[in-house]
């Protein structure tokens, strides 16, 4: 009697799960075709030219969600938890950036013509790979011990106490920032050649389009550190590893794999893309403080499952994705520039609720949903 | 990492010791740190001036003290000379450093573009207002003394001083005459009064200051009682639950603002009304989003939450909500035609709140819905395999936990008299859920008691204001580290009824040949 009435009631709530999710899904796509509708054919205000802008500064917004993006799949792969405070990771970096920049600026390098020249602009290529290697190693360094002391504690806890953990780690990461680096926003400063707001000009309806050469460089950049990262966990001995861990921990350190050593490597790895995703995000906006990878981090974990979490391809592709539709999205549906971490939010939403698989995952197992 | 050697176990403690020591003066720790020190002796600091710079080696006392208390593993008086050696070894880096520093500063150089806390009077702090190099000297000698004494006192057997009279109290209180008066009805009922009284006087006696603070704390104790049925009960973490109270204190402020509508229902319906949707708001949220588990219903709270602050703040809804500018004025409640204006009688109306979400919370989990959540949370593919329907009683738990953040943002809004989108950030989800992890899942007394410590604290150490959530960091992961129970962790219940022995049913006999747990 007890067993059938809580069946019952069982295929009620599904019933009603069951009758909100399509609902919901209708309206959202309803709601976006009406505004773009009407954006694009009623208003018209934008000319080709805009929209190449945006899908140009979200391409480079993406590449630093995707580099951050992968930092989560991997640790997710083979860890099964959310590192919460890879933003901070990435934001360690790009402080280290900030300040190796600083002191490149301090170096005077006086030449004929230029009796006032330093270091950063006598060799500004020198001076940005300089930059992406401080920026990267700072940033590896804090994941490797981030992993040490917050994590590795708690290799067989419940689910949840690693995310608390997690949580506790950014908190803290944020917090010894502000205090030793004070929670003003920081200028960083490019070199001259790199300065922003300068870059190729694109003629398109005789309006030209001003391609950045910092949005051009990190685009590259981040295309080329996930080329290297791909090769690296598909044809190394490491990234065999790797691979036989997220499938199976017990089995392959039977088989000889030390795990916990490529934990750490997984780490220093995710570290260091981040690390170089802060750097570029540094040059790009030009702005930083201590608070600056909040934000990075939860909309690259939400590339991370809009790609399918786990999955490396996924990571870079739902980066790309998420930071093109973040960027074009508010003027496609006509809405606020102020409500885009809004569309980015409802974007994690939604894929949750109808592919959680993400666009490129496979199956999830039931315990890790 | 490889050979073990003693060496390593002392030169690893050092080395961390003075990475942190390092750490803390960079952070201007030592500074303040030492102008508490200054205050319990009785030299009061007047804000922005500095103390006295020779506390500053009561700070390099306690962490030399630290490591010697560390090192000396072996309790022996070898330990001590290693306690002295680590010492030693963190006092020469922590005093170099200062020494550094000081040379740096004393040629003209200045950090304190970058590293904020370095200003010069800190680096001299932090060499005792002495030259350089008689800083270094004496922080090096108080690092080695402190080392060495705190491996001494490592020699004395304090486990043998406390075990018996720690024993005494123990037996004291399982003695059968002292658990029958704690078990008797009349004494409970007596301790009761006690206490209802205590809460009804106190709140005359304290003053408006301590109202406040007291105040705030029950506050939380409202919002960690509504989280706890949520994460602590039915297992599911929501990183979004101050998006309910946003919508609770909205509601209120809605509905009794002069500014955006000039509604003035009065707060009493204000309440009303808050609870209700917010106990809305978490069913329309809870519906779709429910079959999500662990981190991936974390991750997603955490975006509705942020959803419902960037909205508020964005221009979408500055002429219904009043935007970034939140919303002024919310007039108090009124009762018997007796307006709440001072502290006390706000203080008096969380006390109620407080004393009503207990109830429901006590009554919520001895109920068959509190067993059905504790199944739920432990296993939740078993506790359905056994005919808990796992979507009901999460929905069930999100909804009241709702509805209790509705309370608490209602009162919240309407104490402050305003509300606005950066009253409901992300840091009062976490604060709630720190409130229940620190004091212990499901665990009442424990809620009370988190908050007490992570809301009510911070307000005595104002000088420690900024390294609160520094700390609150620190202690999250060392909490999950060494004690993710929880301060009171809560007792399992006891929901078998107690057999005597002579009632169980004969073990059966098994068949050794066969094989039970064969998959």
């Amino acid at each position: 009697m007890q067993n059938e009435r809580s069946q019952g009631s069982k295929g009620f709530w599904k019933k009603v799960g069951g009758y909100i999710r399509p609902f919901i899904g209708i309206a959202v796509i309803a709601w976006a075709i009406w505004r773009m509708y009407i954006v694009f054919f009623v208003d018209a205000k934008f000319g080709p030219e805009t929209w190449l802008r945006l899908a140009f500064s979200g391409l480079v917004i993406g590449g630093m969600y995707s580099l951050v993006a992968i930092g989560y799949s991997l640790v997710y792969g083979i860890l099964g938890m959310i590192n919460f405070a890879h933003g901070e990771v990435m934001m360690v970096g790009s402080f280290a950036g900030y300040f190796l920049i600083q002191a490149l600026k301090q170096i005077p390098v006086p030449s004929a013509v230029m009796p006032e020249q330093t270091f950063l602009n006598a060799y500004p290529w020198l001076s940005v790979i300089l930059a992406f290697a401080v920026g990267m190693t700072t940033a590896a360094a804090t994941g490797y011990f981030l992993e040490k002391i917050a994590y590795r504690p708690l290799r067989n806890a419940p689910r949840l106490v690693p995310l608390i953990s997690a949580i506790g780690a950014s908190i803290f990461l944020q917090n010894a920032v502000q205090l030793l680096f004070s929670p003003q926003l920081r200028d960083y400063t490019n070199p001259d050649l790199l300065a922003r707001g300068t870059g190729f000009a694109l003629k398109v309806n005789d309006n030209s389009v001003m391609l950045t050469y910092t949005g051009v460089l990190a685009f590259l950049i981040s295309i080329s550190l996930m080329g290297l990262l791909y090769y690296v966990v598909q044809r190394t001995r490491l990234g065999r590893s790797m691979r036989a861990i997220s499938q199976d921990k017990k089995t392959s350190a039977l088989m000889g794999v030390n795990v916990d050593n490529v934990i750490s490597k997984t780490f220093i790895i995710s570290g260091l893309l981040a690390g170089a995703a802060g750097v570029m995000w540094g040059l790009q906006m030009g702005l930083i403080n201590y608070f600056m990878g909040f934000l990075p981090g939860i909309k690259a974990f939400t590339a991370a499952v809009l790609g399918g979490i786990g999955s490396i391809p996924g990571a870079m592709v739902g980066g790309l994705v998420l930071g093109v539709i973040e960027s074009i999205a508010p003027a496609a549906f006509g809405v606020d520039f102020q409500l885009k971490d809004v569309i980015a939010f409802l974007i994690l939403i939604l894929i949750f609720l109808y592919r959680p698989t993400g666009l490129l995952g496979t199956t999830i197992k039931e315990e890790k949903l | 990492m490889k050979n073990k050697s003693s060496g390593n176990k002392i030169v690893n403690p050092a080395i961390v010791a003075s990475i942190v020591s390092i750490f803390l003066i960079m952070i201007g720790f030592n500074v303040v740190f030492a102008a508490i020190v200054s205050k319990a002796f009785g030299q009061n600091v007047i804000s922005g001036s500095l103390s006295n710079p020779y506390f500053q080696i009561v700070f390099n006392a306690m962490m030399g003290f630290l490591v010697g208390w560390r090192v000396n593993q072996t309790r022996n008086f070898r330990g001590v000379l290693a306690s002295s050696a680590a010492g030693a070894i963190s006092g020469a880096i922590v005093a170099g450093f200062c020494l550094l520093l000081g040379i740096i500063y004393v040629n003209g150089g200045d950090f304190r573009s970058y590293l904020t806390a370095l200003s010069p009077i800190n680096v001299n702090f932090c060499l005792y207002g002495l030259p350089p190099i008689m800083g270094f000297l004496v922080t090096l000698v108080t690092f080695i003394i402190f080392a060495f004494l705190g491996g001494l006192l490592k020699l004395i057997p304090f486990g043998r001083f406390f075990s018996k009279p720690a024993g005494a109290v123990k037996s004291f209180f399982n003695k059968p005459s002292i658990q029958k008066t704690w078990h008797n009805k009349v004494f409970r009922i007596f301790l009761l009064i006690l206490g209802l009284s205590a809460l009804i006087i106190l709140p005359r006696l304290w003053g408006s200051y301590w109202n406040y603070v007291i105040g705030t704390v029950g506050i939380y104790v409202l919002m960690g009682l509504g989280l706890n049925l949520i994460v602590g009960l039915s297992g599911q973490l929501v990183l979004g639950f101050a998006a309910f109270i946003a919508v609770g204190a909205y509601t209120a402020a809605l509905l009794n603002a002069p500014e955006p509508h000039n509604l003035m229902l009065g707060s009493w319906i204000a309440f009303i009304v808050g609870i209700g949707l917010a106990a809305f708001a978490g069913a329309l949220i809870g519906l779709p989003i429910m079959k999500l588990r662990g981190d991936y219903l974390a991750i997603v709270t955490l975006g509705f939450g942020e959803i419902m602050r960037i909205s508020l703040k964005s221009d979408l809804l500055t002429s219904f909500t009043g935007g970034p500018r939140g919303i002024q004025d919310i007039k108090g409640p009124v009762i018997f035609g007796a307006a709440f204006n001072s502290d006390i009688d706000f203080m008096y109306l969380i006390i109620m709140a407080v004393a009503i979400a207990i109830f429901v919370t006590i009554r919520l989990q001895d109920s068959r819905v509190g067993r059905a959540w504790i199944s739920m949370r432990e296993d939740e593919t078993v506790a359905s395999a056994s005919g808990v329907n796992p979507m009901k009683y999460k929905m069930l738990a999100l909804v009241l936990g709702a509805a209790f953040a509705g309370l608490a943002g209602t009162i919240f809004a309407t104490r402050n008299q305003f509300t606005g989108p950066e009253d409901h950030t992300l840091m009062v989800s976490i604060n709630a859920l720190a409130i229940v992890i620190v004091g212990g899942m499901g665990s009442i007394p424990g809620i009370i008691l988190g908050a007490f410590a992570l809301k009510g604290l911070p307000e005595l150490l104002r000088e420690f204001e900024s390294y609160r959530m520094l700390a609150f960091g620190a202690l999250l992961v060392a909490m999950m580290i060494w004690r993710p129970q929880g301060f009171w962790p809560a007792k399992r219940p006891a929901l078998s009824k107690r057999v005597k022995p002579e009632d169980s049913p004969p073990p059966l006999p098994l068949d050794p040949n066969k094989e039970v747990g064969h998959d």
